[in-house]
């Protein structure tokens, strides 16, 4: 099938969209369809050979964090270029709501379109608001995709429509494979975070909260910490002390992000809310770390209630601290508990889910390939 | 002059607006026609493999369940409506297929059954894709000044088509140790509850019932459907 794909969000600036995107296109390629992506970009050289530059990104807040969004006469010109010159079987936007480029080729493209919903939010003013002006780009689309059943959920509550659920997948060979960082080696006693490190909502403070409770019980222990932010300030919370304990890496690499999982022990993501879905706790289980997460609804679902890694309290840093301890000092229960993870992850391999994506499209996609509207041309 | 201007401008402005809304009618009856072609052919997929496992396996009841909705689906397939007849056909089809009778194949004709199993999802996304267009046209429909102008022209209103597609459990211990869904759904429990099943049921009703979140899944590819197979 020929397939285009709408990508609201920069290509080379990281995010759970973008990666779902180019997971979902390489899967795609690798099933033998034939893929075209088009997304802003802040930096050409970043794009992958079935990329298409829609434009430089503004970056605006939405939906509580930093989002890059693009509308535009440009962009706009760019988006129609792109469904002239392929005859898509199916448009597949994500995240349509963001007005960027998926609610621009919702709003010129006619025929066959799926889209996928990230977002989860119980209460987005945005959205409720946009309802009425969004209704003529949403009736276009013939089937919707919910990665979750929060992300379901937000969808049911403002925009009154159901979506089918399919999760995020995650690429299994990538992290089952890659070998841990040459530097820091771990000690036996390393636990890994990794996340956006100035961002409340992924709760890198309950993990330092945890850690003088921690070394009380395992004097070694430490904590390595991936993910972009201002790693000066996130040090002076730490007791002084304590600061060579956490070792900072910065912004990693695609590429180095499996490598991190497998650097340390355990993987904790302490998040406070706001979690659509779990996709980072799949990756560290197809990387082979046991999980220690906090106990919201979305890593619940995806830990099996607990049986594929463990939960603690939400914001709770001594109940963190001693389920952490509690592993640490038990080889034989992380062995359990990775292998548990390894086999809830084998359902979330992308071959499988782009398999399930590619029977929607053969729902919807018809005799008619996707053109452009006959009021946008 | 002013006058004459302003008017101009009202005057296209409405017509333009008009226009839209016309072409946007259009565009959801297009929508309507490919989802409800498909949504045909799902259902005589359905019928033929499920006719297949019958023969195969000598299920009278199911023999049955097949002939009925086989002969209900001539009419809409040569452009009739899917009508309560179709539904009600399709509707002891499913109910025949959830039969113990029909779970026990698992030994005798395992991929007939998965066939079976995997044409029964796709109906049910099919309607569900099928009722979402449907929603979307009365929802625009409903609009006065689509009614007062007769924007939508002499086409008629698109019914929703609603049978009891709850998919079959077969050889699973209640599904909590299987993640072969992989879906978050919460067991078994929200598949039975979109069973809707029964006569005396008004479009608006349905409109209602749709809104409240009735859930359907996706288990359309192989790769997902080792969950009905032991």
């Amino acid at each position: 099938m020929k397939i285009g794909l709408a990508c609201p969000y920069t290509w080379d600036v990281p995010g759970g969209v973008q990666v779902h995107v180019r997971d979902l296109a390489e899967a795609l390629v690798a099933l033998g369809h034939e893929v075209s992506v088009i997304t802003p970009v802040g930096d050409d050289s970043a794009l992958p050979p079935y990329g298409v530059d829609a434009g430089h990104a503004v970056p605006v807040p939405y939906n509580g964090s930093v989002a890059r969004l693009l509308m535009g006469p440009v962009s706009a010109a760019r988006v129609r270029r792109w469904l002239r010159e392929h005859d898509f079987d199916v448009l597949h936007v994500h995240e349509p709501t963001a007005p960027s480029v998926s609610l621009l080729a919702c709003m010129l493209a006619d025929g066959p379109i799926v889209a996928t919903f990230h977002t989860s939010n119980p209460r987005s003013k945005i959205l409720t608001a946009a309802h009425g002006a969004l209704q003529p780009s949403m009736e276009k689309v013939r089937a919707r995709i919910a990665v979750s059943e929060a992300a379901r959920r937000t969808l049911v509550e403002h925009l009154g429509v159901d979506a089918i659920l399919i999760p995020n997948g995650v690429s299994i060979p990538t992290f089952e494979r890659a070998a841990p960082l040459p530097e820091p080696v771990s000690n036996g006693s390393t636990v890994v975070f990794l996340g956006r490190i100035d961002e409340p909502r992924k709760g890198l403070d309950v993990l330092l909260a945890a850690l003088p409770a921690l070394m009380e019980r395992r004097a070694d222990a430490r904590l390595l910490v991936a993910g972009p932010g201002d790693g000066e300030a996130v040090l002076e919370r730490v007791e002084p002390g304590l600061r060579d304990r956490v070792h900072l890496l910065g912004l990693v690499s695609d590429a180095d992000k499996p490598r991190v999982f497998r650097s340390g022990e355990v993987y904790c993501a302490p998040n406070t809310g706001q979690e659509s879905f779990g996709i980072v706790l799949l990756e560290a289980m197809a990387a082979g770390v046991p999980v220690v997460a906090s106990d919201i609804d979305a890593f619940r679902r995806v830990l099996d209630d607990g049986q594929a890694g463990r939960l603690f309290p939400v914001g709770d840093a001594t109940a963190l601290a001693h389920t952490l301890a509690d592993l640490l000092a038990d080889p034989a229960r992380r062995g359990r508990l990775a292998e548990r993870g390894r086999a809830v992850v084998a359902a979330y391999d992308w071959t499988v889910i782009a398999k399930r994506i590619v029977g929607v499209y053969e729902m919807v996609a018809g005799d008619r390939p996707v053109s452009l509207a006959a009021n946008s041309a | 002059m002013t006058l004459v201007v302003v008017t101009v401008v009202i005057v296209v402005a409405i017509a333009t607006y008009l226009t839209w809304l016309a072409s946007r009618l259009d565009r959801l009856a297009v929508r309507v026609d490919d989802a409800r072609t498909g949504l045909i052919s799902q259902l005589a997929l359905r019928v033929e493999v499920a006719g297949e496992l019958a023969r195969r396996c000598e299920l009278t009841e199911l023999g049955e369940a097949v002939e009925r909705a086989r002969a209900a689906q001539v009419g809409p397939a040569g452009g009739g409506p899917l009508d309560s007849d179709t539904e009600t056909a399709e509707n002891s089809l499913s109910r025949a297929l959830r039969s113990p009778g029909v779970t026990a194949t698992a030994d005798r004709a395992p991929d007939a059954l998965h066939a079976v199993d995997v044409a029964a999802a796709r109906v049910a996304l099919a309607r569900q894709l099928h009722n979402d267009a449907v929603r979307d046209v009365r929802a625009l429909r409903a609009r006065r000044i689509v009614r007062v102008l007769r924007l939508s022209g002499r086409r008629p209103l698109p019914t929703y088509f609603e049978i009891d597609d709850a998919l079959p459990m077969r050889g699973d211990t209640g599904g909590r140790n299987d993640h072969a869904g992989a879906d978050g759904r919460d067991g078994d429990g929200r598949r039975a509850s979109t069973t809707r099943d029964g006569p005396a049921r008004d479009g608006i009703a349905r409109d209602s019932g749709r809104r409240d979140g009735s859930t359907y899944d996706s288990d359309v590819s192989d790769g997902n459907m080792s969950k009905f197979t032991p």
